[in-house]
């Protein structure tokens, strides 16, 4: 059901809610006061009346949802006896209550299996899909062969309800007793190949559930399930879209074809097609360094096409994670062609109530990271309104900004006023202003913004400075800080202009980021440099500014004087002052417990005479000296700790080196990737990509990342899908009246598809074959092989391979591994914190 | 990879209303539901917690005061729980009837725990569809509640057709025999021997604005978002064709269309608006559609011009325009609400229905109403809006709002000090009266709400350091198209120099940023849509006697639940 419907029908009704609710109120619910003591519900449940027990099996139903287990356990047998009756009603309750409670109660529960055993012949289907599922599911280990020989029953079973209940049965048998897998096995790969839609999505459920590894059973259904796919319900789709993802991966080289580049007109095509590439493709590296003049056109396979054709029309489904997995299916197995046709249903996920849009929005961010043209022309869905949460516009946000650089001028205009609306509107919360702010930031940044819209940005966010906002203001300066240390030479006017900003910012972080700012780009241009001016005037309101504040000055006075050393060098290059800089280090930690220091006047001021002898000192010294002894009475200790550390490590004017290279260190380039780009490596659709890197570096439990592409060569015979073979094989399998096992078939299967690979395949090199039907590794050991070897060696392949995986993923994700420790650094305040107080 | 473990139901003072656990261990809800609570709100619909055994992820939803959690162990694809949870909630509202609340389900324990063992078997979700739950679970009928005696808070069936879709005649009898005949119909969506004495089809347009209007008036977007819900009680297996229309043609108009698996698609790609189905039996929606009310060239008319007559007219009933920064310290606000002249509901006004155009508003891109729109409609002449509220959120750092008053026109206001947001009712009646204020006049009703903040720390912060003031001559003012998206009050408020600026600067935080409008409307849509035609094909039809012709009724409804946003 599409969800924007349930508001409305919530709309429609909400009169009633609130007058039922308040009647509700009223009456206090007084059911659970209205339990009837336990003798007379055995009564009841002992009664010849069926109504009678019915009634008392109610009753035992509605103590078992709001009580514990020992509450209700006393009934066991009472109830338990009842499982005979003909009435289909009380057969019901008393399966429900067998579900519930035969794992505390193993013993008695036996009982009951004989019972049950004989309603799998019932002449009701309903009920005889009821028993198979009862039977299944109480939790008994020592039945599983009798389940199993239900299961056998229900394959067969005439109703294809029954066999849609077998299918589901075939994974709790599983777990009850893995040794019937091999019966396990024939059941299903028989019940994926049945006609009803209705029971193959449940199969294939199964089948996920059960053996998801084991891709044989699927060839020759797979033709047969991709036809059906438009007819499942909706779970049924989305397991089969599941299933499919890996399949086709697996048994789907792929290939790429080069053309000339044709026209102009492609170009955007192409460069779409190289980004999906990109993505999950470990060739796209060597492919990408390819000629420029070729284009490479993904050929699909046939088989493959009818996938994704078959796909088509679930993009109107109304159920969100279908359209989602089709999404998916499209992004990592077509074409930016077919992905294009998916883009507006996702979009169309946002009118969906609130919980849904949310992980509609990480999903949709998630295509739009790679894929982010086809998403432009829907930018008036992302627009922030006041009514969403924090959790959603910080999406809406990161996706504004994604198709910022794609957008037309205009679009563009328009995004960067709906941004800085929001970093102006300071009302509605901290943290849009924050976040509108650092969207600017990333607009800015992007490539493909033009100088003059970048400063635009510039413009928007320095508008900021003055405001009485002091949240937006830190937000702001962080952010042109960023975007000056990217480009510094372009911003030496910025510098500037910043600096008069000092008169408007009010803020203590806002000053002390401007002043930091000021002090890094003290040593450019030192004809007309600002550095020593600005000191020299902040110097008069030193004791008016907040600590943080006055931290900066510091270090601005340190850098400037740094600086002026460099640039004029004292005329002796000193050699008897070299080893004094220790010394006057140890003093100065020596004169830690005096109040007074002696050093300042007694040792650096004679030094200073010493080599100019008549002359007053440079204006920056003295501004240096100035601050010095200012912070030197200061009431912080960070303070006056540092000023110490300053002074000694410019306490010989002619030994600059280690103090420049303390203070003067070029700073890295930070780095504002989108918020979501940590994510990307996940899978659409999968709640890792929600969780996000909090989940576990690998993502949460259960979660499997995409299979790389089967290597040209390695993909299993595509005739293996030709259903006339397929078909034939079974017959032939049961006229012979002996059933092939799956180890068996197997083996048929790999010499099969040996053949056309001899020439190809180096000899003994184990060939991935996680699907089991890959050449065998040495010629060797080709006798008759269990299932145990065959599973053995699937393993050890697998190991193999996902060794090999690891590498190549290693490859890819560097770029990503890059941007994300350069978010960590980002990410980590302390460390900026540290950086800036340098 | 089991999709669903255990499905959690709390009601609304979150006290434990239903456990039923599919496969697993999961944590009981007594386990989950603090760490649920302990997230602050609003809360996501995937919360994941690490720091339980093992780490789980919690999926909820909250439908009719209800609280659905379903805890999963293992990445598993959360739409696909999220929806789960959505149809539970649908089909045991279907079953124990709208809305849900906590003690239908306490009375009806048996048939909800039917229905949970139906709908997911071993962790696998095996079937939501409401009609062919009903083949295999019997609903809780009035007459069987009086029987077993357990007692149901009397609700009455009504006999409108959209409180109750399944009305006590419509029922079939229950089915008490061993032997009943096939119980799987053909049609997988459509439960089976469908009987109904009446014969009725209801079709309910509803509409839902989300329209964001830029301080300059422009519209920025303007999305309706419309679900087709479609109630049939038709005995056999109906074939329905129910053909939409528009002014400007329903393929321009309808993007992103959704359906219920019953249509055939071929034969709407073929035939936009024509949506040919075998329904379900009772209620269900039919599809989902929207509308850009601005077009597709809305973003060529946002263009840097500053005149805000440019920009895209919106036909919409109502919008609030609000002004900041006003009075001498800038600290008043005032929120003025306009009401289009064509909601005015007097079918007998003066001008016939032909006088949509005449209007100055009615033209404009956007392709609304146009003359002939709801003319044509039968069920209301004359739309009339309905429960008008007026949203304005606060910044949290507003302590109080001095002087609140509506100084023009009717309504009240909802306010207490600390409140994040002001509430500024207006009932049906009270929009007639406003609305025949302004007969003839064509320009609507307008009404004002005025206010004054004050800040929390109002005191400490005025007496600040040495800072001067913002309008020093920068060189960085000269942001044009920036200040033509502003609210221009911003700039007059620049003007405003002297002794007051500061605390104007220091007021502008204060000052809300945004009006939303809630209304709803009856009998008209913002798209145009309506129904032109709904037959039965006679021919493919099974069952409907023949010469039956089913009652239809369509119904239109244009809702905004705070949809409707102003933004200064």
């Amino acid at each position: 059901m599409h969800p924007s419907t349930y508001a409305h029908w919530s709309l429609s009704t909400a009169r009633d809610l609130t007058l039922d609710a308040a009647r509700d109120a009223g009456s206090a619910r007084k059911t659970s006061a209205r339990i009837l003591p336990s003798g007379q519900l055995k009564k009841l449940l002992d009664s010849r009346a069926e109504r009678d027990v019915l009634e008392g099996l109610r009753r035992v139903v509605t103590m078992s949802y709001r009580q514990p287990p020992s509450q209700t356990l006393p009934f066991f047998t009472a109830v338990i006896k009842n499982i005979a009756s003909p009435s289909l009603p009380v057969k019901k309750l008393v399966y429900i209550y067998l579900l519930q409670h035969a794992e505390h109660e193993p013993d008695t529960a036996l009982l009951s299996i004989n019972t049950i055993q004989k309603s799998l012949t019932d002449q009701n289907p309903q009920l005889r899909a009821l028993a198979l599922r009862v039977m299944s599911g109480i939790r008994v280990p020592v039945i599983s062969q009798i389940v199993s020989l239900g299961i056998k029953r229900g394959v067969g079973d005439m109703s294809p309800y029954v066999r849609r209940a077998a299918a589901l049965a075939i994974p709790k048998c599983y777990s009850l007793d893995p040794n019937t897998e091999p019966q396990l096995l024939e059941y299903l790969s028989t019940l994926l190949g049945d006609k009803q839609y209705f029971v193959t999505g449940a199969a294939v459920a199964a089948f996920l559930e059960f053996c998801p590894d084991r891709l044989d059973l699927i060839h020759p259904h797979y033709r047969s399930l991709i036809r059906k796919l438009v007819d499942m319900d909706e779970w049924g789709q989305l397991a089969t879209l599941q299933l499919m993802m890996v399949y086709a991966r697996k048994c789907f080289p792929r290939r790429t074809r080069k053309v000339k580049k044709a026209v102009p007109a492609s170009t955007e095509n192409k460069k779409s097609a190289r980004t999906t590439k990109g993505f999950y493709d470990s060739d796209s590296e060597s492919e990408k360094s390819e000629d420029q003049e070729m284009e490479e056109i993904v050929t699909l396979d046939p088989d493959l096409e009818l996938l994704l054709k078959a796909c088509q029309p679930l993009l109107q489904s109304r159920n969100s994670a279908v359209i989602i997995a089709v999404a998916r299916t499209y992004l990592y197995l077509g074409t930016p062609t077919y992905l294009s046709t998916a883009i507006g249903p996702l979009i169309a996920l946002l009118r969906s109530a609130q919980d849904l849009q949310h992980i509609a929005l990480y999903n949709i961010v998630q295509v739009c990271l790679s894929h982010p043209e086809p998403f432009v022309k829907y930018y008036t869905h992302f627009l922030v309104r006041s009514t969403d949460a924090p959790h959603i516009w910080r999406l809406k946000l990161e996706l504004l900004t994604l198709i910022f650089p794609y957008a037309p001028l205009r679009l563009q205009s328009l995004i960067l006023a709906e941004l800085s609306h929001f970093s102006h509107s300071g009302s509605l919360d901290p943290g849009l202003v924050k976040e509108a702010v650092r969207a600017i930031g990333r607009c800015s940044q992007s490539s493909a913004t033009s100088p003059k819209t970048s400063a635009r940005c510039l413009r928007l966010l320095l508008a900021h400075i003055g405001s009485a906002d002091a949240h937006l203001v830190a937000e702001s300066l962080e952010v042109i800080r960023h975007l000056i240390q990217r480009d510094p030479d372009n911003h030496r006017t910025t510098v500037v202009r910043l600096a008069k900003h000092l008169d408007a910012a009010t803020s203590p972080q806002a000053r002390a980021s401007i002043i930091w700012l000021v002090g890094e780009f003290a040593g450019v241009d030192p004809e007309n440099n600002i550095a020593a001016d600005v000191l020299r005037i902040l110097a008069k309101g030193f004791a008016g500014e907040a600590e943080p504040a006055k931290l900066q000055i510091m270090l601005l006075a340190a850098k400037v004087y740094v600086h002026h050393l460099n640039a004029n060098p004292p005329p002796e290059p000193a050699k008897p002052i070299e080893p004094q800089a220790p010394s006057a280090l140890l003093e100065g930690f020596q004169d830690e417990g005096g109040f007074r220091d002696p050093h300042l006047e007694s040792e650096s001021t004679p030094q200073i005479p010493e080599k100019q002898p008549q002359e007053q000192p440079h204006p920056i010294a003295a501004l240096y000296q100035y601050i010095l002894l200012l912070t030197r009475y200061d009431t912080s200790y960070d303070l006056r700790d540092r000023a110490r550390v300053y002074k000694a490590l410019l306490a010989s004017p002619s030994s600059t080196q280690l103090a420049s290279l303390l203070l003067l260190a070029p700073k890295p380039v930070p780095q504002t990737p989108s918020p979501s780009e940590t994510r990307k490596g996940y899978v659409l659709g999968s709640a890792s990509l929600v969780v996000g890197d909090e989940g576990g570096v690998g993502g949460l439990r259960g979660y499997e990342s995409l299979p790389p592409w089967v290597k040209e060569g390695q993909e299993p015979d595509p005739g293996l899908r030709d259903e006339d073979a397929a078909s034939s094989e079974y017959q032939a399998g049961g006229s012979g009246g002996r059933i092939l096992t799956a180890s068996e078939k197997l083996d048929v299967a790999a010499s099969n598809s040996r053949a056309p690979e001899l020439g190809s395949s180096i000899g003994g090199s184990p060939v991935k074959s996680l699907n089991g039907i890959g050449p065998a590794g040495a010629g060797g050991n080709r006798k008759e092989k269990t299932l145990d070897d065959w599973l053995a060696e699937e393993e050890d392949e697998e190991d193999e391979e996902g060794s090999s995986e690891e590498e190549t993923d290693d490859e890819e994700y560097e770029s990503e591994e890059e941007s994300t420790e350069e978010e960590s650094d980002e990410s980590d305040g302390a460390g900026e914190g540290g950086r800036l107080m340098k | 990879m089991s999709a669903i473990e255990a499905l959690y139901i709390f009601d609304e003072q979150n006290d434990p209303l239903l456990e039923h656990i599919y496969t697993g261990r999961p944590p009981p809800g007594s386990t989950v539901l603090p760490l649920y609570l302990a997230h602050p709100s609003p809360r996501p619909s995937l919360i994941y917690f690490p720091n339980t055994n093992p780490p789980t992820l919690l999926y909820s939803i909250v439908q009719d005061n209800l609280l659905f959690l379903s805890p999963s162990s293992t990445d598993t694809e959360p739409l696909q729980v999220l929806e789960f949870l959505h149809r539970v909630a649908d089909v045991l509202e279907d079953f124990l009837g709208s809305p849900l609340l906590a003690s239908r389900i306490e009375s009806s324990y048996d048939t909800v725990a039917q229905l949970l063992s139906e709908m997911v078997d071993g962790g696998v979700i095996a079937c939501t569809e409401p009609n062919a739950l009903r083949d295999v679970v019997e609903a809780p009928s009035f007459m069987k509640n009086l029987l077993g005696g357990v007692g149901l808070p009397s609700s009455a069936p009504s006999l409108t057709p959209s409180a109750t879709p399944f009305s006590l005649s419509s029922r079939p009898s229950p089915r008490l025999s061993p032997t009943p005949t096939n119980t799987t119909s053909p049609v997988p969506w459509r439960r089976a021997n469908v009987r109904h004495t009446s014969n009725e089809l209801y079709v309910d347009i509803v509409e839902t604005l989300h329209v964001t209007i830029a301080p300059s008036g422009r519209p920025l977007s303007a999305i309706s978002n419309g679900t087709i819900a479609f109630t049939a009680k038709v005995s056999g297996v109906p074939d329905l064709l129910l053909q939409l229309g528009c002014p400007g043609g329903i393929a321009n108009t309808i993007s992103l269309p959704v359906f219920h698996p019953s249509v055939r698609l071929n034969r709407w790609k073929e035939r936009p608006g024509e949506l040919s189905f075998v329904p379900p039996d009772g209620r269900f929606v039919l599809a989902g559609y929207e509308v850009d009310l601005l077009g597709p060239a809305a973003l060529d008319s946002f263009s840097t011009s500053t005149k805000s007559n440019a920009g895209p007219k919106l036909n919409i009933p109502a919008t609030a325009a609000i002004l900041t920064s006003l009075g001498p310290t800038g600290a008043d606000f005032e929120v003025r609400l306009s009401l289009n002249p064509r909601f005015s509901g007097k079918s007998a006004s003066p001008l016939p229905s032909a006088t949509g155009p005449s209007f100055p508003r009615s033209g404009g891109l956007g392709r609304g109403i146009g003359g002939s729109g709801f003319a044509a409609q039968g069920t209301t002449a004359a739309p009339v809006i309905e429960e008008m509220i007026v949203h304005i959120p606060l910044p949290a750092s507003v302590k109080n709002i001095m002087d609140l008053r509506i100084s023009r026109g009717p309504g009240d206001i909802a306010y207490a000090p600390g409140d994040r947001g002001i509430e500024w009712k207006i009932n049906s009646r009270e929009i007639g009266a406003l609305m025949s204020t302004d007969r003839g006049g064509g320009t609507g009703a307008t009404a004002t709400l005025r206010g004054t903040v004050v800040g929390i720390d109002e005191d400490e912060n005025l007496d600040g350091g040495p800072v001067s003031l913002s309008n020093n001559p920068y060189d960085y003012d000269d942001d044009q198209s920036l200040s033509s998206y502003q609210a221009p009050s911003e700039i007059s408020a620049k003007k405003d120099e002297g002794a007051d600026a500061r605390k104007m600067k220091h007021n502008k935080v204060l000052m809300p940023s945004c009006a939303t409008v809630s209304f709803s409307v009856k009998g008209w849509l913002a798209s145009g849509v309506r129904v032109e035609g709904l037959n039965v094909d006679q021919k493919k039809s099974k069952g409907l006697g023949a010469g039956v012709t089913p009652y239809k009724g369509v119904k239109y409804l244009c809702v905004s639940r705070k949809g409707v946003e102003s933004r200064c």
